[in-house]
This record gives C-alpha cells, sequence and structure tokens, in this order.
C-alpha cells in the first residue's frame, strides 16, 4: 500500500463525507424541527438525481443550469409536500409523520421506476469536468474536486444562513424548542415549510452531485439513508455542526475500513456507532433531553 | 383479563379457525398468523413500552436461523427448534435490550437498528452457518408426534394453535402489574420514576419478552418457507413490523394484528394486478395516516362504531 | 357493555371485509403453464418481460396441446426469496399449475426448486444462475435452462486469456454470486497459464468503487474483470472510466444485457461479457422471433427473453412428445433430449445434472460511433462451444434421484 493510494483514499473518503454532509444537514434540521426521521429523505436524493437527468437530456443539455435549478426546484417540492401533507398532521404523535414519510419514499421510489424503469438512466460527467487534475502530490479527477468544493461552499452558506440572518435565527431556536417559538408569536407553520424546504433542497443537491459518479437508479437513496442515520446519530440529533462533523467521520471510517478490512468495511459503520454511543450516548454535539 | 378482551380473542380464534379457507392460499393465511403474531409481541415494545425499536426484524430472524440450524443440523425435532429459537432470541433481546434502553428518543431507535444491522451482516458472512445471501435452504418439517405438518393446512393449525397460546400469554401480561406499570411509564416516566419504579429494568422485561415472541414467530416462518431468507434479518422488516402497528393502531393488541392481516393481504392481491404494488402500498399508508388516525381499529371504535351504535339504538331503542 | 358490542361488531365487520377480497377457486385445467419472476424488484427490466415471452411462445404453439388448450398465469415474486416461495406454493397447489418457469435470484431460485421436489411437479430455472441448482441442490423435478455462473464466468475467461492478455485483476461482489464467479474465473486462467495479480472483494451495498479501482490501477492488468452486476457494474465502470483506467485495460463484466447499456450510455462501450444469445444471432427461428418482438414492444428481446421462449418452447414440446403432461413422463422427454432452436443451436438437456446447455457468446460492447441501429449494442466476438462452457456433468456434485 503506497502513500499515494493512502491519500487518495482519503480524498474518496471527503467525496463519500460530503455526499453524506449534504443528507445529513436536511436529515438533522427536519428531525429538529419536527421532531421525525424522515424517511422520504433518500427518495428526495433519488429525485433531486432524476430531475438532473430530465433537465439536461430533455429541456436544456447543461449540467450548471441542473445544478442551480434542481435544488431550488426540489426546495419547492420539499415546501409544497409540508404545506399539502405534513402539515395536517402536527397534532399527532410524530410517529404518523414518519409513516407518512415512509408511504412518500414508496410512491416516490415506485414513481421513478414506472416513468423512467428499473434500469436506471444514463448520466455523465459534464464535459469542462472530466480528467484528472495534477495536485502535486497525486492525479485526482476534476469532477470530485469540484463535488468537494460545491459541497464546502453550500454547507457555509447554510451555516451562514442559520447563523446570521433573523430567518436562520428562528430556524434555530425553533430547533432547541419549538413551543416557545410559538409562544413567542412567530408563525411556526412557515418555519416548518422553510425547514423541510431547506432540507429537501440540499438533499436535491446532493442527488445532481451524485449523479455524474453513481448510477441513477430508483433505489439509490435507499442505501445511503441508513448511513446518514448513522450520521446523524453520531453527530448528534438536531446539532448542525455535528452532521458535518459526523458526515466527514462516516465517510473516513467507511474510507480507510476498505484500505484495511475490505469486506467489513460497511458493518464497521455500525459497529462504530454502538461503541461510540455507549461512550456519548447523545453523540458529539446532541444535548441532553433533545426530543427525548 | 378484561371481557372485551377475551371476547375479541374468541373472535380471533373464530374467524382464524375459518380463514384458510377464505383466503387467497393456505400458506398465505399461515404466513399472515405468523406476522399477525410478530406485530403483537411488537406492540408491546412500542405501544405499551413507548420504545420505538427499529431492531425488530432482527429477533424474528435469529429465531428463524435457529430453528432452521437446529432442524438442519442438530436435532429434528420441531418443540426443541422453537424452543431453542425463543431461548435464543431472548437472549439476544436481553443483550441488545441491556446495551440500548439507556438511551432514549431517537437514540434508542438508531441503536436498535444498529445492532440489527450488524446481526445482519453477521447473517451475510457467516455463510457457513447460514447460508448467506442464498439464504438456508431444506429446512425440514419433521412430524410432530403423530402430527404429520407437511400439509400446509396441518401446518396452519398447528401455528394457529401456538399463536393462540403466545396471544394469551401476551393479553395476561399486558393485564399484569407489569403492564399497568409500562403503561405508567409510557405516560409520564419521572412520576413514574419519583414513585421509585426501576423504570429501565421494567421496559428491559417487556423487550425480552417480546424478544422471545418475535423468536417464535420467526421459528414459526422457517417451518412454513422449508427456508430462511436472509431478507428475514433486514431493516425494511423492522420497517413491515413498525408499519402494521401504526396501521392497525398501537397499544391495542389486536391493532397490530389487523395491520398484519391488511398489509400482506393487500400487497398479495395488488400485485397480482399491478407491478406498481409498492405504490399503491405507500398510497395506502399516506392515506391511513389522514383517514384514520387510529389504526384501522381506532378507526372502527371511534368512527364506524359509534354510528354504527346509535343507528342500531335507533332502530332497536332500549328498554327502560 | 357497549364496549363489548363494539369489539364483536368490529369483528364482524373485519370478517365481511375479507370475505370481500377472496378471489374464488379455480379448478384444474388441462395444461397450465406459470412464470414467477421479478417485475416490481431490481431485476424487472431484465425478467419483466419474460412473461411476455412465455406467452408469445404458448401462441406460436398454437395455443393448443393434445387437444386441450394450454393456459398461463404469472406471479411477481419481487426478487424476495421468501415471497417466491410462497408464491411457488400458490401456484402449485392453488393455481393447480402444471410447471414453474424463470424465477430469479439464486436464494428464490433455490426455495422454488424445494418446492417442486416437495410438490412433485417440474420447475424450469432460467433468471436464477446459481450452480447449486444443477450441482448439490439438484433434483429430479428442477431444470437449469440456457446458463449458470459457470458458464458465464468460464466462456469468457477461456476467451479473453487467449484474446486479451495474460495478466488480470478481479473485482468481485463480496457475497455467493460473487465468490462463485470468482472460482470459475480463476479456473478457467489456471487453464489457460494466466496470473491473477490481485482480487478486491466488495462489501455489499458500497457505492463507491474508486478505492478498488485505484489499487486495480497499481497493479497494472491488461485485463479488469468486474465480477457484479446491475448498480455495481454501473457504478464500478463509471469510476473506471473517471480514473482513466479504461483507456488502459480491457474490461470483462460478469454480466450484462442490452437494457444495461441502454441505460447507462456509453461507459460499457469496448467492454467484454458472455451471452446466451443475441438478438442478432442467426440460429433457427432467431430472425422471426426477434421480429415478432420487435413489432409488439418496439425493441428487440433480451437473452433472458429468448431464454424463456425457447423452455417453454421446449416443455411443450417434451409433453406432445410424453403424450402426457404428468411430471414424471415430460420429465422423462426431457432429460437427454437434443435439439435446434433460436436459443440453443445444437442444445441439449443433459440428464445427468439437468442441466441445458448450448454455446456461449462472447459479446464486446460497439463503441458509440460503431452503433448504425438502435439497440444492436454487441458484436459477437466468439463462440465457446458447450462442453468448454460448462462444467462436466460429473464434477458438478449433483446426485440425480432417477428413481420412477
Amino acid at each position: 500500500m503506497n502513500l499515494q493510494f493512502v491519500f487518495m483514499q482519503l480524498f474518496n473518503g471527503l467525496i463519500l463525507g460530503s455526499l453524506y454532509v449534504l443528507l445529513a444537514l436536511g436529515l438533522s434540521i427536519i428531525f429538529g424541527m419536527l421532531g421525525i426521521i424522515n424517511f422520504a429523505h433518500g427518495a428526495f436524493f433519488m429525485l433531486g438525481a432524476y430531475a438532473a437527468y430530465t433537465i439536461t437530456s430533455y429541456i436544456i443539455p447543461d449540467y450548471w443550469l441542473a445544478l442551480i435549478s434542481v435544488p431550488i426546484l426540489m426546495a419547492a417540492f420539499g415546501s409544497l409536500c409540508e404545506i399539502v401533507l405534513f402539515r395536517r398532521l402536527y397534532d399527532l404523535p410524530p410517529l404518523y409523520i414518519m409513516l407518512l414519510t415512509f408511504g412518500l419514499m414508496l410512491v416516490l421510489q415506485d414513481a421513478a421506476r414506472l416513468v423512467f424503469g428499473s434500469m436506471g438512466v444514463p448520466f455523465g460527467t459534464p464535459k469542462s469536468l472530466t480528467g484528472m487534475v495534477n495536485l502535486g502530490f497525486m492525479y485526482y479527477p476534476s469532477y470530485r474536486l469540484f463535488l468537494i468544493a460545491v459541497t464546502s461552499c453550500a454547507a457555509f452558506a447554510v451555516w451562514l444562513f442559520l447563523s446570521k440572518t433573523k430567518l436562520g435565527c428562528i430556524i434555530r431556536a425553533g430547533t432547541d424548542n419549538p413551543k416557545m417559538l410559538e409562544a413567542l408569536g412567530i408563525n411556526i407553520s412557515r418555519t416548518m415549510t422553510l425547514v423541510v424546504g431547506l432540507g429537501t433542497g440540499l438533499a436535491g443537491l446532493a442527488g445532481v452531485l451524485a449523479a455524474p459518479i453513481q448510477n441513477v437508479r430508483p433505489l439509490m437513496g435507499m442505501d445511503l439513508l441508513v448511513d446518514c442515520f448513522v450520521v446523524v446519530v453520531i453527530g448528534g440529533m438536531g446539532s448542525l455542526g455535528g452532521s458535518v462533523v459526523g458526515g466527514l467521520i462516516v465517510g473516513q471510517i467507511i474510507a480507510i475500513g476498505v484500505m484495511v478490512w475490505p469486506p467489513m468495511a460497511n458493518t464497521l459503520i455500525y459497529l462504530f456507532m454502538a461503541a461510540f454511543l455507549l461512550v456519548r450516548p447523545r453523540g458529539l454535539f446532541g444535548r441532553e433531553s433533545f426530543h427525548e | 383479563m378484561p371481557r372485551s378482551q377475551f371476547l375479541t380473542l374468541v373472535t380471533f380464534f373464530g374467524l382464524a379457525l375459518v380463514f384458510p379457507l377464505v383466503a387467497p392460499y393456505e400458506a398465505l393465511a399461515t404466513e399472515i398468523l405468523i406476522f399477525a403474531l410478530l406485530a403483537m409481541s411488537y406492540d408491546l415494545v412500542l405501544g405499551y413500552g413507548g420504545m420505538l425499536s427499529f431492531g425488530h426484524a432482527a429477533f424474528f430472524g435469529i429465531g428463524a436461523y435457529t430453528t432452521g440450524i437446529l432442524l438442519i443440523r442438530v436435532f429434528p425435532s420441531v418443540p426443541v427448534a422453537l424452543t431453542g429459537a425463543i431461548c435464543v432470541s431472548g437472549l439476544a433481546a436481553a443483550f441488545v435490550g441491556y446495551a440500548s434502553i439507556r438511551r432514549h428518543g431517537i437514540y434508542f431507535t438508531m441503536v436498535t437498528l444498529a445492532f440489527a444491522q450488524m446481526f445482519y451482516f453477521i447473517a451475510f458472512k457467516w455463510t457457513g452457518l447460514t447460508g448467506g445471501d442464498d439464504g438456508l435452504q431444506g429446512v425440514p418439517r419433521p412430524n410432530i408426534g403423530p402430527i404429520d405438518i407437511h400439509p400446509e393446512i396441518n401446518l396452519y393449525y398447528f401455528i394457529l394453535a401456538l399463536v393462540i397460546v403466545s396471544m394469551f400469554i401476551i393479553v395476561r401480561v399486558v393485564n399484569s402489574p407489569l403492564g399497568a406499570t409500562l403503561q405508567a411509564l409510557r405516560e409520564n416516566r419521572n412520576r413514574a420514576m419519583s414513585v421509585g419504579y426501576n423504570v429501565d429494568r421494567f421496559k428491559l422485561v417487556a423487550f425480552v419478552i417480546s424478544g422471545c415472541f418475535a423468536g417464535l414467530a420467526g421459528g414459526l416462518y422457517a417451518l412454513l418457507l422449508n427456508m430462511v431468507p436472509l431478507g428475514s434479518l433486514h431493516w425494511t422488516t423492522s420497517g413491515e413490523v413498525v408499519v402494521m402497528n401504526i396501521t392497525g393502531g398501537m397499544a391495542t393488541l389486536f391493532g397490530p394484528v389487523v395491520g398484519a392481516v391488511s398489509i400482506i393481504l393487500l400487497r398479495d392481491i395488488i400485485s397480482n394486478y399491478t407491478d406498481a404494488w409498492s405504490l399503491f402500498m405507500g398510497l395506502i399508508f399516506m392515506m391511513a395516516v389522514f383517514g384514520f388516525r387510529d389504526g384501522i381499529v381506532g378507526f372502527f371504535q371511534n368512527k364506524i362504531m359509534p354510528t354504527a351504535a346509535k343507528f342500531l339504538g335507533q332502530v332497536f331503542p332500549k328498554k327502560h | 357493555m357497549e364496549r363489548k358490542w363494539h369489539a364483536i361488531l368490529t369483528a364482524c365487520l373485519l370478517s365481511i371485509a375479507f370475505f370481500s377480497l377472496v378471489n374464488t377457486p379455480v379448478v384444474a385445467e388441462p395444461l397450465k403453464i406459470s412464470v414467477l419472476t421479478d417485475m416490481s424488484g431490481p431485476y424487472a427490466g431484465i425478467t419483466g418481460a419474460n412473461v411476455e415471452a412465455a406467452k408469445m411462445a404458448i401462441a406460436d404453439f398454437g395455443g393448443k396441446i393434445l387437444g386441450n388448450p394450454i393456459e398461463f398465469v404469472y406471479r411477481d415474486h419481487m426478487c424476495k426469496p421468501d415471497v417466491a416461495n410462497q408464491k411457488a406454493k400458490e401456484l402449485y397447489e392453488k393455481e393447480q399449475v402444471d410447471v414453474i418457469f424463470d424465477c430469479p435470484n439464486s436464494a428464490a431460485g433455490l426455495a422454488v426448486a424445494n418446492q417442486a421436489k416437495i410438490h412433485k411437479k417440474p420447475f424450469i430455472a432460467i433468471g436464477s444462475g446459481t450452480t447449486r441448482l444443477s450441482g448439490p441442490d439438484c433434483n429430479r423435478y428442477t431444470f437449469k435452462w440456457a446458463y449458470n455462473d459457470y458458464m458465464l464466468a468460464t466462456a469468457v475467461g477461456l476467451w479473453a486469456a487467449d484474446n486479451l492478455g495474460k495478466k488480470w485483476y478481479t473485482i468481485t461482489a463480496d457475497y455467493a454470486w460473487g465468490h462463485d464467479l470468482l472460482h470459475h474465473f480463476s479456473e478457467a486462467l489456471k487453464a489457460k497459464g494466466g496470473t491473477l495479480l490481485g482480487n478486491e472483494m466488495v462489501a455489499l451495498g458500497t457505492s463507491d468503487f474508486s478505492p478498488y479501482i485505484l489499487k486495480a490501477m497499481n497493479a497494472k492488468p491488461e485485463v479488469l474483470v468486474l465480477l457484479n452486476a446491475g448498480k455495481d457494474a454501473v457504478n464500478s465502470t463509471k469510476q473506471a472510466m473517471e480514473f482513466g483506467l479504461k483507456k488502459k485495460v480491457k474490461i470483462v463484466h460478469a454480466l450484462l444485457f442490452i437494457e444495461d447499456i441502454k441505460a447507462s450510455g456509453d461507459i460499457f462501450a469496448g467492454d467484454y461479457v458472455t451471452g446466451a444469445w443475441y438478438w442478432k444471432s442467426d440460429n433457427p427461428g432467431s430472425k422471426e422471433f426477434v421480429e415478432k418482438w420487435k413489432k409488439q414492444f418496439n425493441k428487440p428481446p433480451n437473452w433472458m427473453n429468448a431464454a424463456t421462449y425457447s423452455a417453454v418452447t421446449q416443455y411443450l414440446k417434451a409433453v406432445e412428445r410424453a403424450k402426457s403432461k404428468d411430471a414424471l413422463p415430460v420429465i422423462k422427454a426431457l432429460e437427454g433430449h437434443e435439439f435446434r432452436d433460436l436459443l440453443a443451436n445444437p442444445g441439449k438437456i443433459r440428464a445427468e445434472d439437468h442441466m441445458e446447455v448450448g454455446n456461449a457468446y462472447i459479446l464486446r460492447a460497439k463503441n458509440p460511433g460503431e452503433i448504425k441501429e438502435d439497440w444492436d449494442f454487441f458484436d459477437i466476438v466468439g463462440v465457446i462451444p458447450p462442453d468448454k462452457a460448462y462444467q462436466n456433468p460429473k464434477d458438478t456434485g449433483c446426485k440425480m434421484d432417477t428413481a420412477e
């Protein structure tokens, strides 16, 4: 095993981690606000990839347009789901919204299969990003570097939005204690719409970014979803910093696992999670009595 | 045992006796029975214990594998194999429960999921013992004393007997002091703690009992299929059990049974007509959330029954 | 008291709901054929149309046999072995079918083979590729048609060692199927004096193959073998292309269909794979079948569809030869039978292990510029005869019960 391979592998862990970060951020803010595990999150990711495919092959063959428009479209779709579906169930235990998202997941996945077929659809690397870049110590595919850059920007933008704007402040407060927010006279339902929209938009962005390096298929989100649960738990439920750190950690665990003990690479994260929770019951940045 | 529950149990028994005659096919009736037991066992955890476990498939699968391995390799006796399944699943539940019950809310859910995933990967990798991805093939159905359980209908009634006994025990558990304590814990954990209950121990007991019955259901599943599919350990099986409970109605004991019956029956029937069965199942789950928020049983009890009772009351006025 | 009435009323209403959902039983008919396949799961895009292939075979046969009509039913097993098992019981017991065809997914195939043995009715496995079906788990009622994992790995292995290079690297899906393929692949390689530079076992559910691709690149092989299928095949090839490996080595796949290529653009261009048939082949009856299929579905059939057509046709011919639809006479008419049809030219149903063997075709995926006609994605670059493509029946480990 040479040093270059180790470096490349750490970068690959970063790629995987980036996708986890985007998905986990969305999963985590939705969890914080609504107190539910959103099973449809993987399906939103899948839908993002299919939306990118539809735009690039039927409307305008431009990856950049898809990169910008798909997250916006998905955010709108998420908000719509919140207004039409989730909102009617807030007076019930969160379990019911969870069942709803489970049903939504099945519906979206099967709808994608019926429309696009179970075999998946072709999606190539955008022309301007093919090839390798010389980083001095190794060559690395330029699209992957681009993916890391976009994810970092997106995560930074989300952080700016949540920490510097008033709206972000409200969301953070709502994640902490939705009841208190309502008591203060803030329109909580509009905030909820925004949060679900933001989470879904991030899942859509992850979908567009993953499409050129993964197989665009109806079930592509399902495998990632369970991994993302692990990310959110390790990071701490409802903590945004936790999602970022957790995503990067899980990405690296898998990458290192592949180097050390390939057949067990995927089992390793569950072992790690179980062990981790025994030491730190609330993950890295989870707070006490938060949705417990 | 309250009269209403006793009556429901008797009604269930009556319906179950004729069920194979009307079900699409006999083996499906048996499958439904097994999942009814599995869903009911899970009600102890979710409905009464208030614990959203996402690892119930682990105990189901472990029970199935234990039964299969005992029947193939050790001793071809159904009672021995099923007892083994109950014990091993109970032990596994004790282990998982001990490690996870101190976690609350969503963390509990995730720890149970993590353990279940580990069991899944162990079964997947340990090909020598479990057959891995090919499943554990060729599980025999030896005679039980004079009873030949090879014909599907005989197996159905044998399993029905076991399921009825199990349900009777579960109903007794729920109505015991343990059940009452569990409900008190679910409603107000802090009060129960301040009264002096050891919350975690009660929850653990419920978790283990539930795991035992899940293991029994798994063992019966291995007998039904003559094999153990690896999917019995997969997290989607856990998800299905959760869905059965919510759609049927939690903490009603027979709600989950109704949930299991309707979901399996509907899936089987829909899949004969269209390959988009999973789309329809998804739509049904979504409608279930909006349509009957308290599950199917709750829907009947709260919406249909009062209307029907009112109607009957008008037709046959009470004599004073 | 009111609660009690509620409970009873609930029970009554629910029972009415059950009764109204129930189908009425069907009386057994002269000859009933069934297809049990994946129509909604991961293989649906490949095997779903097998139902249509069987229907076409029955229609082409005339729809009648021994003076009685041929009936047809199908079931979706959703790619789940437990559902396959239950549906097989429904087909044999409730629907009273005389034979079940297809059943992709190894675990599902093995489960249905066991049900065939229990119910003493034939099962002709097509989609399920495991060598166990014609090996240790073989039984008198189960036949394996058109291909198995041994043939997939060995045929292309033998051919590639002669034509592509001697230095190899493999990336294997880490479960029973992948292990089986790897074993047969390395045997074929050893026989041809090739060397395996290294192998990577890839865990289930892996979506990032780049580390394995990197390791393979470091070893500098002449041929890279991807022993995976479906989404893993797409992901690994996509990433091999991304890292520039595809320019340096030849890539060999375990399983590729025309639908895979249609669904993934040009990533497979120039790669090699074994196929049991190709729609441009000129076997007897092949052209007519393809024409009819294209007219109906606006695309050519894949080799699973052709195999289903062949299996159903050969079964019907065997019923005619046996002059009976009973299991044992039909099985005897199938055992050892030699024939030529659209799929197998020549074909033989070996009596020793119930494996139907024919030529294996080595297919090379065309480059985008070479594709003149839509769906014409492959060139046939080699043909491996049955005696080389399939394991000697003495070595399969099958102990066939020949009792009457």
